[in-house]
């Protein structure tokens, strides 16, 4: 996995039937394994710079993990914008049920239903999913299932009884990174890859366990444009780290969520890409 | 001296005895203090084994229990088997118990506290001679009425039942006589069971008690799939379900589970209880066996008939298992829906609803977005705290204006940005609505954003500091 990260990361374009040679190699082996569903329908993050990286997007039936660098708030509105770039293009709920019996319209599916599970603790500690404010991002709120979960074991079976099954388009499991060993993540692994659903555990903190999840990510907060310019608070903005994948390279970017596009979109003022930690904001670097 | 035992009684003691007299007596008694709520719960756990006979069981205080046996007899092998089952059944129990049958709850009693003859016929002359040795006390009278009764003379019930009516209604009240109608039939009397009464209920009883799950479960699967039958009849499905489980020793295990769209067919209901027997775990404690169990609708509802292969239909079935699964096995409560509720404040703006009560729909959201519209709502939060959380060390420029800085969970947060206020009145209207709050969006340095509020105006504040509370954080 390193090398192909390695080839991959090189300018070299003479490298480029070698590469494609081994992803496929790579993703024969990861079907017989049966961690590997059926690609077929890539979650593309709107950015392309990270499309590339991912290889097109998060694989359909797949597990990801987000940890959240420090406040959880952010790390889960990337994972529920994530969710609203799945709900897009799946057709609006039905109106009510008197609509549902008329034959003549199209039944609309809810297949696009997301599952938002959450550990009792960490939703007494970072406060529960506000319906108006998930609206406000772009992400429907009749298009979502709340589960609140006593324990994480109890967030772990929640996910794999979603995972399996075909109807939800995603899967959002939150809990503390403790206590959640390999044998678990591949459980899930196993599980997105037969109901063909993209799974995303949500860490409430950096974790380095490791697991059988295709890619791993770290989001923080970021702020808004500049203070010189603007003293408003804008769109969520979000520093994410990529220190996990394993069909391609890593990187660390700043993203902002576009609502009303429901795209993530590269910020445009100048940020240190390299070397952005979060125990240094980023203001300090610029200036 | 409240109660004594059939020893005691042979000894020549009685109930309304002095304890000293009794003592006196006989030196050797052993006498247990009363204790009503122990002997209240007592009397419900035999309510319950009873519940087996028939589901319109009451409970009559301080000692009685009506069972309504009316077309249920024949299925325990008539009325003096079944009076023979009970009786074996409470004294496996190790209770001594008097149990008569009669046609009218008055009769019942009377007979099963002071007669001696176990059934009754159905006949009012019957009841008659049978009532008439009894004492007027096996009426169910006020102690007072049975002693001014008994001053006059009128000892046994058959020394009023031919007295004139109106002179007795006047001296001793009109209770006098509904209860006596009662107890002759001349008069209704409606039981009140101690459980409501299901729609639709499927029984099976075990020669040999069952234990494992398995067995649990495959005899769900066969009740379900008999009510199905009665369910299909009327074009209904379940809603409710409940499975009560009759323990050898008595003791009844009761389980509940619930479905978002009514349900009859045998397979989704035993998957339901496959999840609330694993989430129950140890606590279903078989103990020697089940010998009987009930599986009733608790809820039915009109189900169009089964719609097959209409496509994406099948996904709404799909996911509608998938959340009645999680909720059998974490809770009906814990499986959720957001709601849009119109309220302008901010708690009360968002409703979390058990999914399994929402039927589809769009839960509200659709006129929220015209009214954010329409009314340029600010920008609200993407997790709200449970409970405003009060923030110390708060500064601010500006007095009315947004904090400078602010201590959060022991953390100092530096404002970079602020937007607000949006001033929100409390409920004036309500004694317990609070305060009207200013909010504000802030950002500090590292770019975590929060949705702050100041309890009350500014000016109402002096010389009291003003209070600041974290309500929410934005992604």
């Amino acid at each position: 996995m390193a090398e192909i990260a390695r080839l991959n990361s090189s300018p070299a374009g003479g490298h480029s039937a070698r590469i494609d040679q081994l992803r496929r190699q790579l993703g024969a082996l990861e079907a017989a394994t049966g961690l590997a569903g059926e690609c077929s329908a890539l979650l593309a993050l709107g950015t392309p710079v990270i499309d590339a990286v991912l290889g097109g997007g998060l694989g359909g039936g797949t597990l990801h993990e987000i940890a959240a660098a420090r406040e959880v708030t952010a790390a889960s509105g990337f994972a529920l914008a994530l969710a609203a770039r799945r709900m897009r293009g799946a057709p609006a709920p039905i109106g009510n049920s008197c609509d549902a019996r008329n034959d003549d319209r199209p039944v609309p599916t809810l297949g696009r239903s997301v599952l938002w599970i959450a550990e009792d603790l960490s939703l007494a500690e970072n406060g529960a999913l506000y319906g108006p404010g998930l609206d406000e991002i772009g992400i429907a709120p009749e298009r979502l299932i709340t589960v609140a979960a006593p324990r994480a074991r109890d967030v772990l079976w929640t996910m794999e009884e979603a995972l399996r099954c075909r109807a939800i388009g995603m899967v959002i499991g939150e809990m503390r990174p403790r206590g959640i060993d390999q044998v678990a993540t591949r459980r899930l692994a196993l599980a997105a890859a037969a109901g063909n659903v993209l799974g995303i555990i949500l860490y409430t903190a950096p974790d380095d366990a490791p697991s059988a999840a295709v890619t791993r990510w770290i989001i923080g907060a970021a702020s808004s444009l500049d203070a010189a310019r603007s003293h408003d608070v804008g769109s969520p903005r979000f520093l994410a780290r990529l220190v996990r994948n394993r069909r391609g390279p890593l990187g660390t970017w700043i993203v902002e969520w576009n609502s009303v596009e429901q795209r993530f979109e590269l910020a445009t003022y100048s940020e240190p890409v390299a070397g952005a930690a979060f125990d240094r904001p980023h203001r300090t670097a610029v200036a | 001296m409240l109660a004594v035992d059939a020893a005691a009684e042979r000894l020549g003691l009685t109930a309304g005895l002095a304890l000293a007299q009794a003592r006196a007596m006989h030196p050797t008694l052993t006498a247990v203090p009363e204790d009503q709520t122990t002997d209240a719960r007592v009397l419900d756990a035999i309510a319950e084994t009873c519940q087996r006979y028939t589901p319109l069981v009451a409970i009559d205080p301080p000692d009685g229990i009506l069972l309504d046996i009316g077309g249920c007899a024949h299925l325990f092998g008539g009325e003096d088997k079944l009076r023979a089952d009970l009786l074996v059944r409470m004294t496996r129990l190790g209770y001594s118990a008097r149990v008569a049958i009669a046609a009218t709850i008055g009769a019942a009693s009377a007979a099963a506290r002071f007669g001696d003859a176990p059934i009754m016929e159905n006949a009012t002359r019957d009841a008659r001679e049978r009532l008439a040795p009894l004492p007027l006390a096996a009426l169910r009278l006020p102690d007072e009425t049975v002693a001014a009764l008994t001053r006059v003379g009128l000892k046994r019930i058959g020394d009023i039942l031919d007295l004139p009516r109106s002179p007795l209604a006047a001296r001793f009240g009109a209770d006098l006589l509904r209860q006596l109608d009662r107890a002759l039939g001349r008069e209704d009397e409606p039981l009140t069971p101690r459980l409501p009464v299901a729609p639709y209920v499927a029984e099976k009883s075990f020669h040999e008690p069952i234990a494992r799950e398995e067995d649990v479960l495959a005899s769900v699967e066969r009740l379900a799939a008999r009510l199905k039958t009665a369910l299909a009849a009327r074009g209904a499905g379940a809603r409710r379900l409940e499975l009560a489980l009759f323990r050898t020793d008595g003791a009844v295990k009761r389980i509940a589970a619930g479905t978002s769209r009514p349900v009859r067919d045998p397979q989704a209901i035993r998957a339901l209880f496959v999840e609330r027997l694993a989430a129950l775990g140890d606590e279903i404690d078989p103990g020697f066996g089940f010998d009987l169990a009930r599986l009733s609708v608790l809820n039915a509802e009109l189900c169009p008939d089964e719609q097959i292969g209409l496509g994406t239909r099948e996904d709404q079935i799909e996911l509608d298992r998938l959340v009645d699964r999680l909720s059998a096995r974490l809770g009906r409560q814990r499986v959720s829906r957001l709601l849009a509720r119109d309220s302008h404040i901010p708690e009360l703006a968002a409703a979390v609803m058990p999914a399994q009560a929402m039927t589809r729909g769009e839960f509200g959201w659709d006129a929220f977005r015209r009214f954010r519209v329409e009314a340029g709502l600010s920008s609200r939060p993407l997790r709200l705290l449970a409970k405003p959380e009060l923030i110390a060390d708060v500064f601010a420029l500006v007095p009315d204006g947004p904090p400078a800085r602010f201590r959060w969970r022991r953390a100092l947060h530096e404002v970079v940005r602020a937007e607000g206020p949006e001033r929100i009145e409390g409920a004036w209207w309500s004694e317990k609505g609070g305060p009207a709050r200013d909010y504000f969006r802030v950002e500090d340095k590292a770019g975590l954003r929060f949705w702050l509020f100041r309890a009350g105006l500014y000016r109402d504040m002096t010389p009291s500091p003003p209070r600041w509370f974290v309500h929410g954080m934005y992604a």
